[in-house]
C-alpha cells in the first residue's frame, strides 16, 4: 500500500487543515509536514511496485515519482508563499487537495478513474479563485471554469467508457469520433486554443497563487494525464492508422502554440503573460506528443513539467509586484527580487538554454521540423514572439532609474524564484535525471502504439 | 423502455424548473432513474454507492439555494436542450452500435445488453452539454454538471473492467462537483444580493 500512502496521507491532512483553517501558523506547518513525508514517501517507494486497490492497480512509475516530486516541491513553494506573503486561510486544504489528487493520477492505472481524478482536482481550486466577490469578476470566471472542466472531463470520460465497451475491429470512422471527443475533453481541460477563454478571465480576476496552483501544477498532471490515457485506453493503434486524427491533434498543439504565443506578446499585465505563455508552451508540448514520436513524447513531457514550475515562479512574482505597486503599473522599484524572479522565469519559459527547459523545447522543435517544415516553423515563430513578450515585459518592468531600488521586506516570491531558477540550472546541467524517467514512459507509449 | 421513457421525462422536469429547490428535487429523480438502470449490472453496494451521491449531490443544491425564491428561469433553453439530446441519442447510438451484429432488444424494464444505460447516458450527456452551453448563471451549470456526471455513470456501466473503483470515483467526483457548484452558487448569489 506504499504506493498509495503519499495521496491518502495528503488526502487526511487536507481534512485535518480544512477544519484548522482559520488558525493559520498551525495549518501551515502541519500542512509543510504533510508535504514533507509525502516528499519522502514517494521517493523511497521503489519504481515498478504494484498494489491492488478494491479492484484497481496501482503502480509506482519512475514519471510517476519524477512529477510527484515535482508537485510536491512546487506545492510547498506555493504554500510558503501563501503563508508569508499572501495569506488566504482556505488555500491550504485546496492545495493539499490537489496534490493528493495529482499523487493519485500519477499511480492509477485505469483511464475512466485517472480523468475522473483530474477533473476533481480541476474542480478544487474554484474555491481559491474566488475572492472579494463585491470587487471583481472572480465568480464569474470561477463559473466559466467550473463549466469548462466539467464539460471536458464528462465528455472524455464518456469517451473512453464507450471506447471500452465497443467490441473490436470497429470502423474507423467509430474510433474517429471518440479519439476527437478525447482530444476536445482534454484541450477543453487545459485551455487550449481555441478553449483558453476561462483562463483568460481567470488570469485577470483570480488570485496569482490560486492561479499559479492550476497552472502551476493541476495543468501539467493534466498533460501527463493526457498521455498516460492515451498510452492506456488502447485508441494508440485507431491514431496511427487514421492520419486526420494525428492531424487533429496537431492542428491543435500548433494553434495553441502560436496563438498563446501571439496573446502573450500582446498582453497588457504580468499575469495575462503567464498564462497565455503556458497555452503556448502547452501547445507546442501536445505537438511533440502529436508526433507519436519518442523525442516528441520526451519533450512534450518535458515542457509541460518545466512550464509548470516557470508559470509557478512567474506567477508569484508577479502577484508581489501587483500587491507592492497597490494599484499602479508593477515596476522594480516596488520589488527588486520578486522583479528579478519574474525575468529569471521568463528566460526559463522561453526555453533558453542551459535550463533544463531547453531540452524539451529543442526535441519538440526538431522532431516537428521532420514531422513538417510548416509545423516547425510555426513553433519557431512562436517561441520568437514568446520572447518578445517576455522581452516587453522586462522592459516595462525595468524602466526607470535603479537609484529607487530597495529590497523588499519580505522578499518571500523573490528567494522563491530564485531557488527555482536555481533548480532549473541544475536540471539543465544534468539533464539525465529529469529526462530519463520521461523517456521510460516514453517507451511505453511507443509499445501502447504498436502492441506485438 | 419504461427507464428511457423516465430519464427523459425526469430530465425535462430538472431542466424545466426554474427555482433551485424544484431542480434539486427533480434531480433526485434523474439520479434515482439511473440508479434503477444502473441496479440491472450492478451490486447492490455499487447501486447504493450511486444512488446515495445522486441523493447527497441533491441535498447539496437543495441546501445552496437557501430559500425556494432562487433559480434561473431557462425559457427558450429548456427546448434547445431537449432538442438538442433528441437529436444526438439516436445519432450517437446508430454510430456506437453499428456493428455489433447483436439484434438490439429493448426490453419493458431490464437491460441486460446495457442498451438502456448506453442510450440513457448519451441522452443525460446530451442535454447537459445543451444546458450548460446555454446557462447564465451557477443555478443551471450545476444542473448541467450534475447531468452529466450521471450521464457518465451510466456509460461506465459499460466499461468491463474494475466497476467498483469506477463507481466510487465517479460518485465522489459527483459530490465534488455538487459542492463546487453549491460554492459557485453561493457566493454568485452574494454578488447578486449586493
Amino acid at each position: 500500500m506504499i504506493v498509495a500512502a503519499p495521496a491518502f496521507l495528503l488526502a487526511l491532512a487536507a481534512i485535518a487543515s480544512f477544519g484548522l483553517r482559520k488558525r493559520l501558523a498551525v495549518v501551515a506547518w502541519l500542512s509543510l509536514a504533510a508535504l514533507f513525508v509525502a516528499f519522502v514517501l514517494v521517493s523511497v517507494t521503489p519504481t515498478d511496485t504494484t498494489a491492488r486497490l478494491f479492484d484497481l492497480d496501482l503502480r509506482a512509475t519512475a514519471l510517476g515519482r519524477l512529477a510527484g516530486l515535482f508537485v510536491l516541491l512546487i506545492s510547498a513553494a506555493l504554500l510558503i508563499d501563501v503563508y508569508l506573503g499572501e495569506p488566504a486561510y482556505n488555500f491550504f486544504p485546496t492545495a493539499l487537495a490537489v496534490g493528493s489528487v495529482a499523487l493519485a493520477v500519477l499511480v492509477v492505472s485505469s483511464p475512466v478513474v485517472i480523468v475522473a481524478l483530474v477533473v476533481a482536482g480541476l474542480l478544487f481550486p474554484v474555491g481559491s479563485f474566488t475572492y472579494q466577490v463585491h470587487r471583481n469578476r472572480s465568480v464569474e470566471a470561477a463559473v466559466r471554469h467550473f463549466s469548462f472542466v466539467v464539460l471536458g472531463g464528462c465528455l472524455g470520460l464518456g469517451a473512453l467508457a464507450l471506447a471500452a465497451s465497443l467490441p473490436k475491429d470497429q470502423p474507423a470512422n467509430t474510433l474517429v469520433l471518440l479519439v476527437v471527443l478525447l482530444f476536445v475533453a482534454f484541450a477543453l481541460m487545459l485551455a487550449a486554443i481555441p478553449f483558453h477563454t476561462h483562463a483568460a478571465l481567470l488570469a485577470g480576476e483570480a488570485p496569482a497563487a490560486a492561479l499559479a496552483l492550476y497552472f502551476g501544477v493541476l495543468v501539467p498532471i493534466t498533460f501527463i494525464a493526457f498521455a498516460e490515457v492515451l498510452a492506456g485506453s488502447g485508441l494508440l493503434p485507431a491514431i496511427v492508422q487514421v492520419a486526420k486524427v494525428q492531424d487533429l491533434l496537431l492542428g491543435i498543439g500548433l494553434t495553441s502554440a502560436f496563438g498563446g504565443a501571439l496573446l502573450a506578446a500582446g498582453a497588457n499585465d504580468l499575469r495575462r503573460l503567464v498564462v497565455y505563455a503556458v497555452i503556448s508552451n502547452l501547445g507546442s508540448a501536445l505537438v511533440g506528443i502529436a508526433t507519436l514520436s519518442g523525442p516528441g513524447i520526451i519533450g512534450g513531457i518535458a515542457i509541460a513539467l518545466v512550464t509548470g514550475a516557470c508559470a509557478t515562479q512567474q506567477l508569484l512574482a508577479a502577484g508581489t509586484l501587483e500587491r507592492r505597486a497597490a494599484g499602479g503599473r508593477p515596476n522594480v522599484t516596488h520589488a527588486p527580487l520578486a522583479a528579478g524572479a519574474f525575468i529569471a522565469g521568463g528566460i526559463a519559459m522561453i526555453g533558453a538554454p542551459p535550463l533544463v527547459s531547453f531540452p524539451g523545447h529543442f526535441f519538440v522543435d526538431l522532431i516537428a521540423y521532420s514531422v513538417s517544415g510548416t509545423a516547425g516553423s510555426i513553433l519557431v515563430a512562436a517561441a520568437v514572439l514568446l520572447l518578445i513578450a517576455q522581452l516587453r515585459a522586462g522592459v516595462r518592468l525595468f524602466a526607470g532609474s535603479p537609484e529607487g531600488w530597495r529590497i523588499e521586506p519580505r522578499p518571500v516570491a523573490g528567494i522563491l524564484g530564485g531557488i527555482i531558477f536555481l533548480s532549473l540550472l541544475v536540471g539543465g546541467i544534468t539533464p539525465d535525471a529529469f529526462l530519463q524517467p520521461i523517456a521510460a514512459f516514453a517507451d511505453e507509449f511507443l509499445k501502447a502504439l504498436r502492441p506485438l | 423502455m419504461v427507464y428511457l421513457g423516465l430519464i427523459a421525462l425526469t430530465t425535462l422536469v430538472a431542466n424545466g424548473a426554474t427555482r433551485l429547490r424544484l431542480v434539486a428535487v427533480a434531480f433526485v429523480g434523474v439520479a434515482a432513474v439511473a440508479s434503477l438502470i444502473v441496479s440491472a449490472s450492478a451490486s447492490t453496494p455499487q447501486v447504493a454507492v450511486t444512488a446515495a451521491a445522486g441523493l447527497a449531490s441533491a441535498g447539496i443544491l437543495f441546501v445552496a439555494a437557501r430559500d425556494y425564491s432562487y433559480g434561473e428561469d431557462p425559457g427558450w433553453r429548456l427546448w434547445l436542450g431537449t432538442f438538442t439530446a433528441a437529436i444526438v441519442t439516436p445519432i450517437a447510438y446508430a454510430s456506437f452500435r453499428t456493428i455489433t451484429g447483436e439484434t438490439a432488444t429493448l426490453p419493458l424494464f431490464q437491460d441486460g445488453s446495457g442498451i438502456i444505460a448506453e442510450v440513457s447516458g448519451v441522452w443525460l450527456l446530451s442535454s447537459g452539454v445543451a444546458v450548460m452551453l446555454t446557462a447564465r448563471s451557477a443555478v443551471r451549470a450545476s444542473l448541467a454538471a450534475l447531468l452529466l456526471v450521471t450521464g457518465v455513470q451510466l456509460l461506465t456501466r459499460l466499461v468491463p473492467e474494475q466497476h467498483l473503483a469506477i463507481t466510487l470515483a465517479v460518485a465522489w467526483l459527483e459530490l465534488v462537483v455538487a459542492l463546487a457548484g453549491a460554492f459557485l452558487i453561493i457566493n454568485e448569489r452574494a454578488v447578486l444580493d449586493g
